[in-house]
């Protein structure tokens, strides 16, 4: 920070010391220890940490959003004024005019009864005591300058109205209303898909270069942290672990935790089925004690008994990175995991496991008695149904072999968890036809599904809703065991401590209710629940998107090893390439309902891609600009052409519009549903090389 | 509260007096050492009278509450979990029912039948239905988006088990307060129809016969019909906070980790 510090003599913000203690009835949590930084005018810091590592509470305590339980102790100067000692009334004139906030869920920040332009133009109105009208004329030249087209439609605009990218737009827009020389950022990207968040970045890196706006930005993501700020100060259990240069951090990190983080995140190349993630031990203290030695020191593959002998200071390296590890210096790369080699099963066409054909689901708008419309048409009364119909999986065939993994990749609303449902005949399918085992799925009527219930089984993403709240952990495990009498009453007990064991969890754990586990916990717990009826597939619905960098690697090499221990066949879903890439043997990408790529993952991460493909790729490496979502949102997959014409970058003419594409293939074991001759085949490799984190991790 | 149940059950030995014997000298007799409460236009204690008032009005209260679960909370589970036609047809009904004023309903069936305790509670609680069922589905397809119904029905699980098991666990804590809510609207409107003269006949002791007896002399003797409104007051504002007292108790979330 000192390289920057020279830079000008007032800083825009700095913390001295802050430290921020919750009361919980008779108990005190600190959340937030001793933390200091400083960020320059026109700056940008990124805040790093899993959840619960305090980072937020340091953004509520400049914000003053912490509340009466919360005490807050060191100081928050912004512009060489100490906002502690300011009376209410005048912080909540420095907030909105002098300091901007935007948060992470941009579908529920806005007021869903106000159109955009209002609730862009209230700070002006408030702030600097603009008349309404020429605030929202102001309001629209805003959101011309987030780079939305029609500014003045959207302007008139409710919330619900806009997708998601620009309703993060219209709060930045409304966050900067009165152009405020700060702006805290806490996770806006993360309830995005990647090209809308890659869009998002460039947006704000952008404002920062054009209007020398300094950001304060709040992230789990060392990945969008780089593209975007100078700095970087890396937070663990309430303490700043690391603070420096972001290139600096990420290229070279110092601390182990920040290390570990950096190696847990899957690269964006396909893996060998021997490989696994490398991943932090343990989960984070929820109460950590600095005093009686290092924080990190359980879960430190580095420890040695002088680590646990008392606090860890901050200390300085000689390029003015702060680091708080005593042995820094003499650390080396974060030790990988190896399995031994596993046995590859082969896969051939003929003994699918799951075979697919031609399915497609279209969904109705409610049913009941509201899609009954009374007309009036032909001169006399008549009842007709108005349903509009939504396709949300359309004509898709793929098979599956026993042991294998498949991929699915694609944006929010594509339609891939419908495809999950549709294999486990959660939802029944409008046409074509699911085989399981050579059973034709569709055919057999509900109560005979039994057998198939208990060889394919289903993990979910929402690791808050998935296990019942009201059901102890070793009730919901016993409850597949009673319903498929696989385990006699006197067994049950073993059983479901074997699947516990199976999963890494204590044994004690069976006596624990889901409010009482952390989020990797209860995702475990929902695959022992799956492995509970000893299946042969199970659909992985974004199993690990809910969780944590470090977490997500621990699941992600917890799914491996059962993959091989068990050979399960995965439909893996996840909007995330990389995680994809790491555990499929087979990889295909997904665009509104429509299967646009299919090969096995080095096939599909390599050119030649489909033009939607190497968007994905391309935003999750930061490539290049991606297309704009078409404005139609889900609907537009409804017209009769190539689902992807609307954004892709590589449009044909007519063609494109009038005429689905087929998948033709390219090779035995790569296919592209596309119309162009020659597909893009520039490559994204090197960046995904240079989004490795392992290589420049050591 | 747990005094105010205790009170109604032990009423026969705590009375002083039987509820229905007249002590013809002491008519009118403000609240005194030996009427707590006074004695109404017969020479009875009006203590004596709550007392036995209480057993009325919490019998009659808890009844019709549980008849209206009984029916209620089945209903809104299966329209909550069915959805689409059930869940259509279900609420329809249970619109029309709302759709009459509570009064007249009751009214209604207490009207062409000969009024009795057991029949007041059945209509009472006929009345609540539509609400609980309603509060029922309304939890109920929250729930519904939760990912472990859908985990559930990948097991295969039937009917009887979903909303058993997996579903009414979790719908109870609100079920338990809306009901403490529902023994306080059964209270009270035993209270109004025995004040109507529907619902308890004379002699026997009920707040709101008491209520109605007391109100030709309110200028004169105003404790016969203050006493079972106070003690009325005292009932209901127990009752609720019992019921929120219960939610915290039920909910798991709140037990700490």
């Amino acid at each position: 920070m000192n390289v920057i510090s020279a830079r000008r003599a007032e800083p825009l913000l700095e913390i001295r010391n802050l430290t921020i203690r919750y009361r919980e009835g008779e108990r005190q949590v600190t959340a937030v220890r001793d933390v200091s930084f400083t960020l320059e005018p026109g700056g940008a810091l990124a805040i790093v940490g899993e959840s619960g590592s305090g980072k937020s509470s340091v953004a509520g305590a400049i914000l003053d959003f912490l509340g009466p339980a919360a005490e807050v102790t060191g100081a928050i100067l912004f512009e060489g004024q100490d906002l502690a000692e300011l009376t209410p009334a005048q912080r909540r004139n420095i907030l909105g005019r002098r300091i901007g906030a935007v948060f992470q869920d941009p579908f529920t920040a806005l007021n869903p009864a106000l159109r955009i332009g209002r609730q862009i133009a209230e700070p002006m109105v408030q702030h600097l005591g603009l008349p309404l009208a020429e605030a929202l004329s102001r309001s629209e030249t805003a959101l011309q300058e987030m780079g939305i087209d029609r500014a003045a439609e959207v302007a008139r605009a409710y919330p619900h109205q806009l997708s998601g990218g620009m309703k993060q737009r219209a709060l930045i827009a409304a966050a900067l209303a009165c152009e405020p020389p700060l702006l805290i950022l806490d996770e806006p990207t993360t309830a995005l898909d990647v090209t809308v968040e890659a869009q998002i970045l460039r947006l704000l890196s952008r404002l920062r270069r054009d209007k020398g706006i300094g950001l304060l930005f709040i992230s789990h993501n060392l990945g969008v942290v780089r593209r975007l700020c100078d700095d970087v100060a890396v937070m663990y259990a309430s303490q700043l672990v690391e603070l420096g240069n972001v290139h600096r951090v990420l290229e070279r990190p110092a601390h182990p935790y920040s290390k570990g983080l950096l190696a847990s995140r899957p690269p964006l190349a396909a893996a060998s089925r021997d490989s696994r993630l490398a991943a932090i031990a343990g989960q984070m203290p929820t109460t950590a004690e600095p005093d009686a030695g290092c924080v990190f020191a359980p879960r430190c593959p580095f420890y040695e008994p002088r680590c646990g002998a008392g606090p860890q200071p901050m200390t300085i390296t000689l390029d003015g990175h702060r680091v708080r590890c005593w042995k820094a210096d003499a650390l080396g790369s974060w030790p990988r995991q190896q399995v031994a080699a596993a046995v590859v099963p082969a896969f051939r066409r003929g003994d699918a496991l799951v075979n697919v054909t031609q399915l497609s689901k279209t969904f109705e708008t409610s049913g009941g008695l509201t899609t009954w419309r009374l007309s009036m048409a032909g001169g006399r009364p008549q009842l007709y149904r108005r349903a509009r119909r939504v396709p949300a999986v359309n004509d898709v065939s793929f098979s599956i072999s026993p042991g294998e993994v498949l991929g699915l990749v694609g944006e929010s609303g594509c339609g891939k968890s419908t495809l999950g449902r549709l294999l486990l005949q959660l939802l029944r399918q409008s046409g074509g036809s699911v085989e399981f085992d050579g059973a034709d799925l569709a055919r057999l009527p509900a109560q005979a599904l039994s057998p198939f219930r208990k060889q394919a089984q289903i993990v979910f993403q929402n690791v808050g809703s998935s296990l019942n709240p009201r059901l102890s952990v070793g009730e919901a495990l016993e409850r597949p065991l009673v319903l498929f009498k696989l385990a006699k009453p006197r067994d049950r007990a073993r059983r479901v401590e074997a699947l516990l064991d199976m999963v890494r969890l204590p044994a004690a754990y069976r006596k624990r209710f889901p409010h009482q586990l952390s989020g990797g916990e209860r995702q475990r717990v929902a695959i022992a629940r799956a492995l509970a009826t000893e299946p042969r597939f199970i659909v992985c619905d974004e199993p690990v998107s809910a969780l944590d960098v470090s977490v997500q690697a621990t699941i992600v090499n917890l799914l491996a090893d059962l993959r091989d221990a068990f050979g399960l066949s995965y439909l893996f879903i996840s909007h995330d390439l990389a995680v994809v890439a790491q555990l499929s043997d087979r990889v295909a990408v997904m665009y509104h309902g429509r299967i646009c790529e299919i090969g096995t993952a080095p096939d599909v991460l390599a050119p030649p891609y489909h033009p939607y493909t190497r968007i994905l790729l391309a935003s999750a490496a930061d490539d290049e600009p991606a297309a704009e979502p078409a404005a139609g949102g889900t609907a537009a997959a409804a017209h009769a052409g190539c689902v992807f014409a609307t954004r892709c970058p590589h449009k044909l003419g007519t063609v494109c519009d009038t005429t689905p594409p087929p998948l033709r293939s390219l090779s035995a074991s790569h296919a592209i549903a596309c119309h162009l001759d020659t597909m893009p085949d520039i490559a994204v490799l090197p960046v995904s090389v240079r989004a490795d984190p392992q290589r420049p991790a050591v | 509260m747990l005094a105010l149940v205790v009170i109604a059950a032990l009423a026969q030995w705590i009375a002083p007096y039987p509820y229905d014997q007249m002590h013809v000298r002491d008519r009118f007799s403000p609240p005194t050492l030996h009427y707590l409460a006074g004695t109404d236009e017969y020479g009875r204690d009006v203590f004596s009278r709550l007392l036995f008032g209480s057993q009325l009005s919490l019998a009659l209260g808890t009844t019709a509450t549980l008849i209206s679960m009984a029916v209620g909370v089945p209903l809104g589970l299966i329209a909550g979990y069915r959805r689409g036609v059930t869940d259509e047809a279900v609420m329809r009904v249970l619109d029309v029912m709302m759709a009459f004023p509570p009064i007249m309903l009751v009214l209604l069936i207490l009207a062409v039948t000969p009024p009795s305790l057991m029949k007041t509670a059945i209509a009472i609680g006929v009345l609540a239905v539509a609400p609980i069922a309603r509060v029922t589905r309304s939890v109920t397809l929250d729930l519904m988006s939760g990912e472990f119904i859908e985990a559930a029905r990948a097991r295969g699980e039937r009917l009887r088990y979903m909303l058993m098991r997996e579903l009414l666990p979790n719908v109870w804590p609100v079920l338990m307060v809306e009901a403490s809510l529902r023994v306080v609207f059964a209270v009270l409107l035993g209270a109004v129809l025995s004040f109507l003269g529907f619902g308890v006949q004379p002699p026997a002791a009920d707040w709101g016969l008491m209520i109605s007896n007391g109100r030709a002399f309110v200028d004169t003797a105003p404790w016969i019909s203050l006493a079972p409104g106070i003690a009325m007051s005292i009932t209901v504002i127990g009752i609720s906070l019992v019921g929120d007292g219960l939610r915290e108790v039920l909910d798991p979330r709140l037990g700490g980790r």
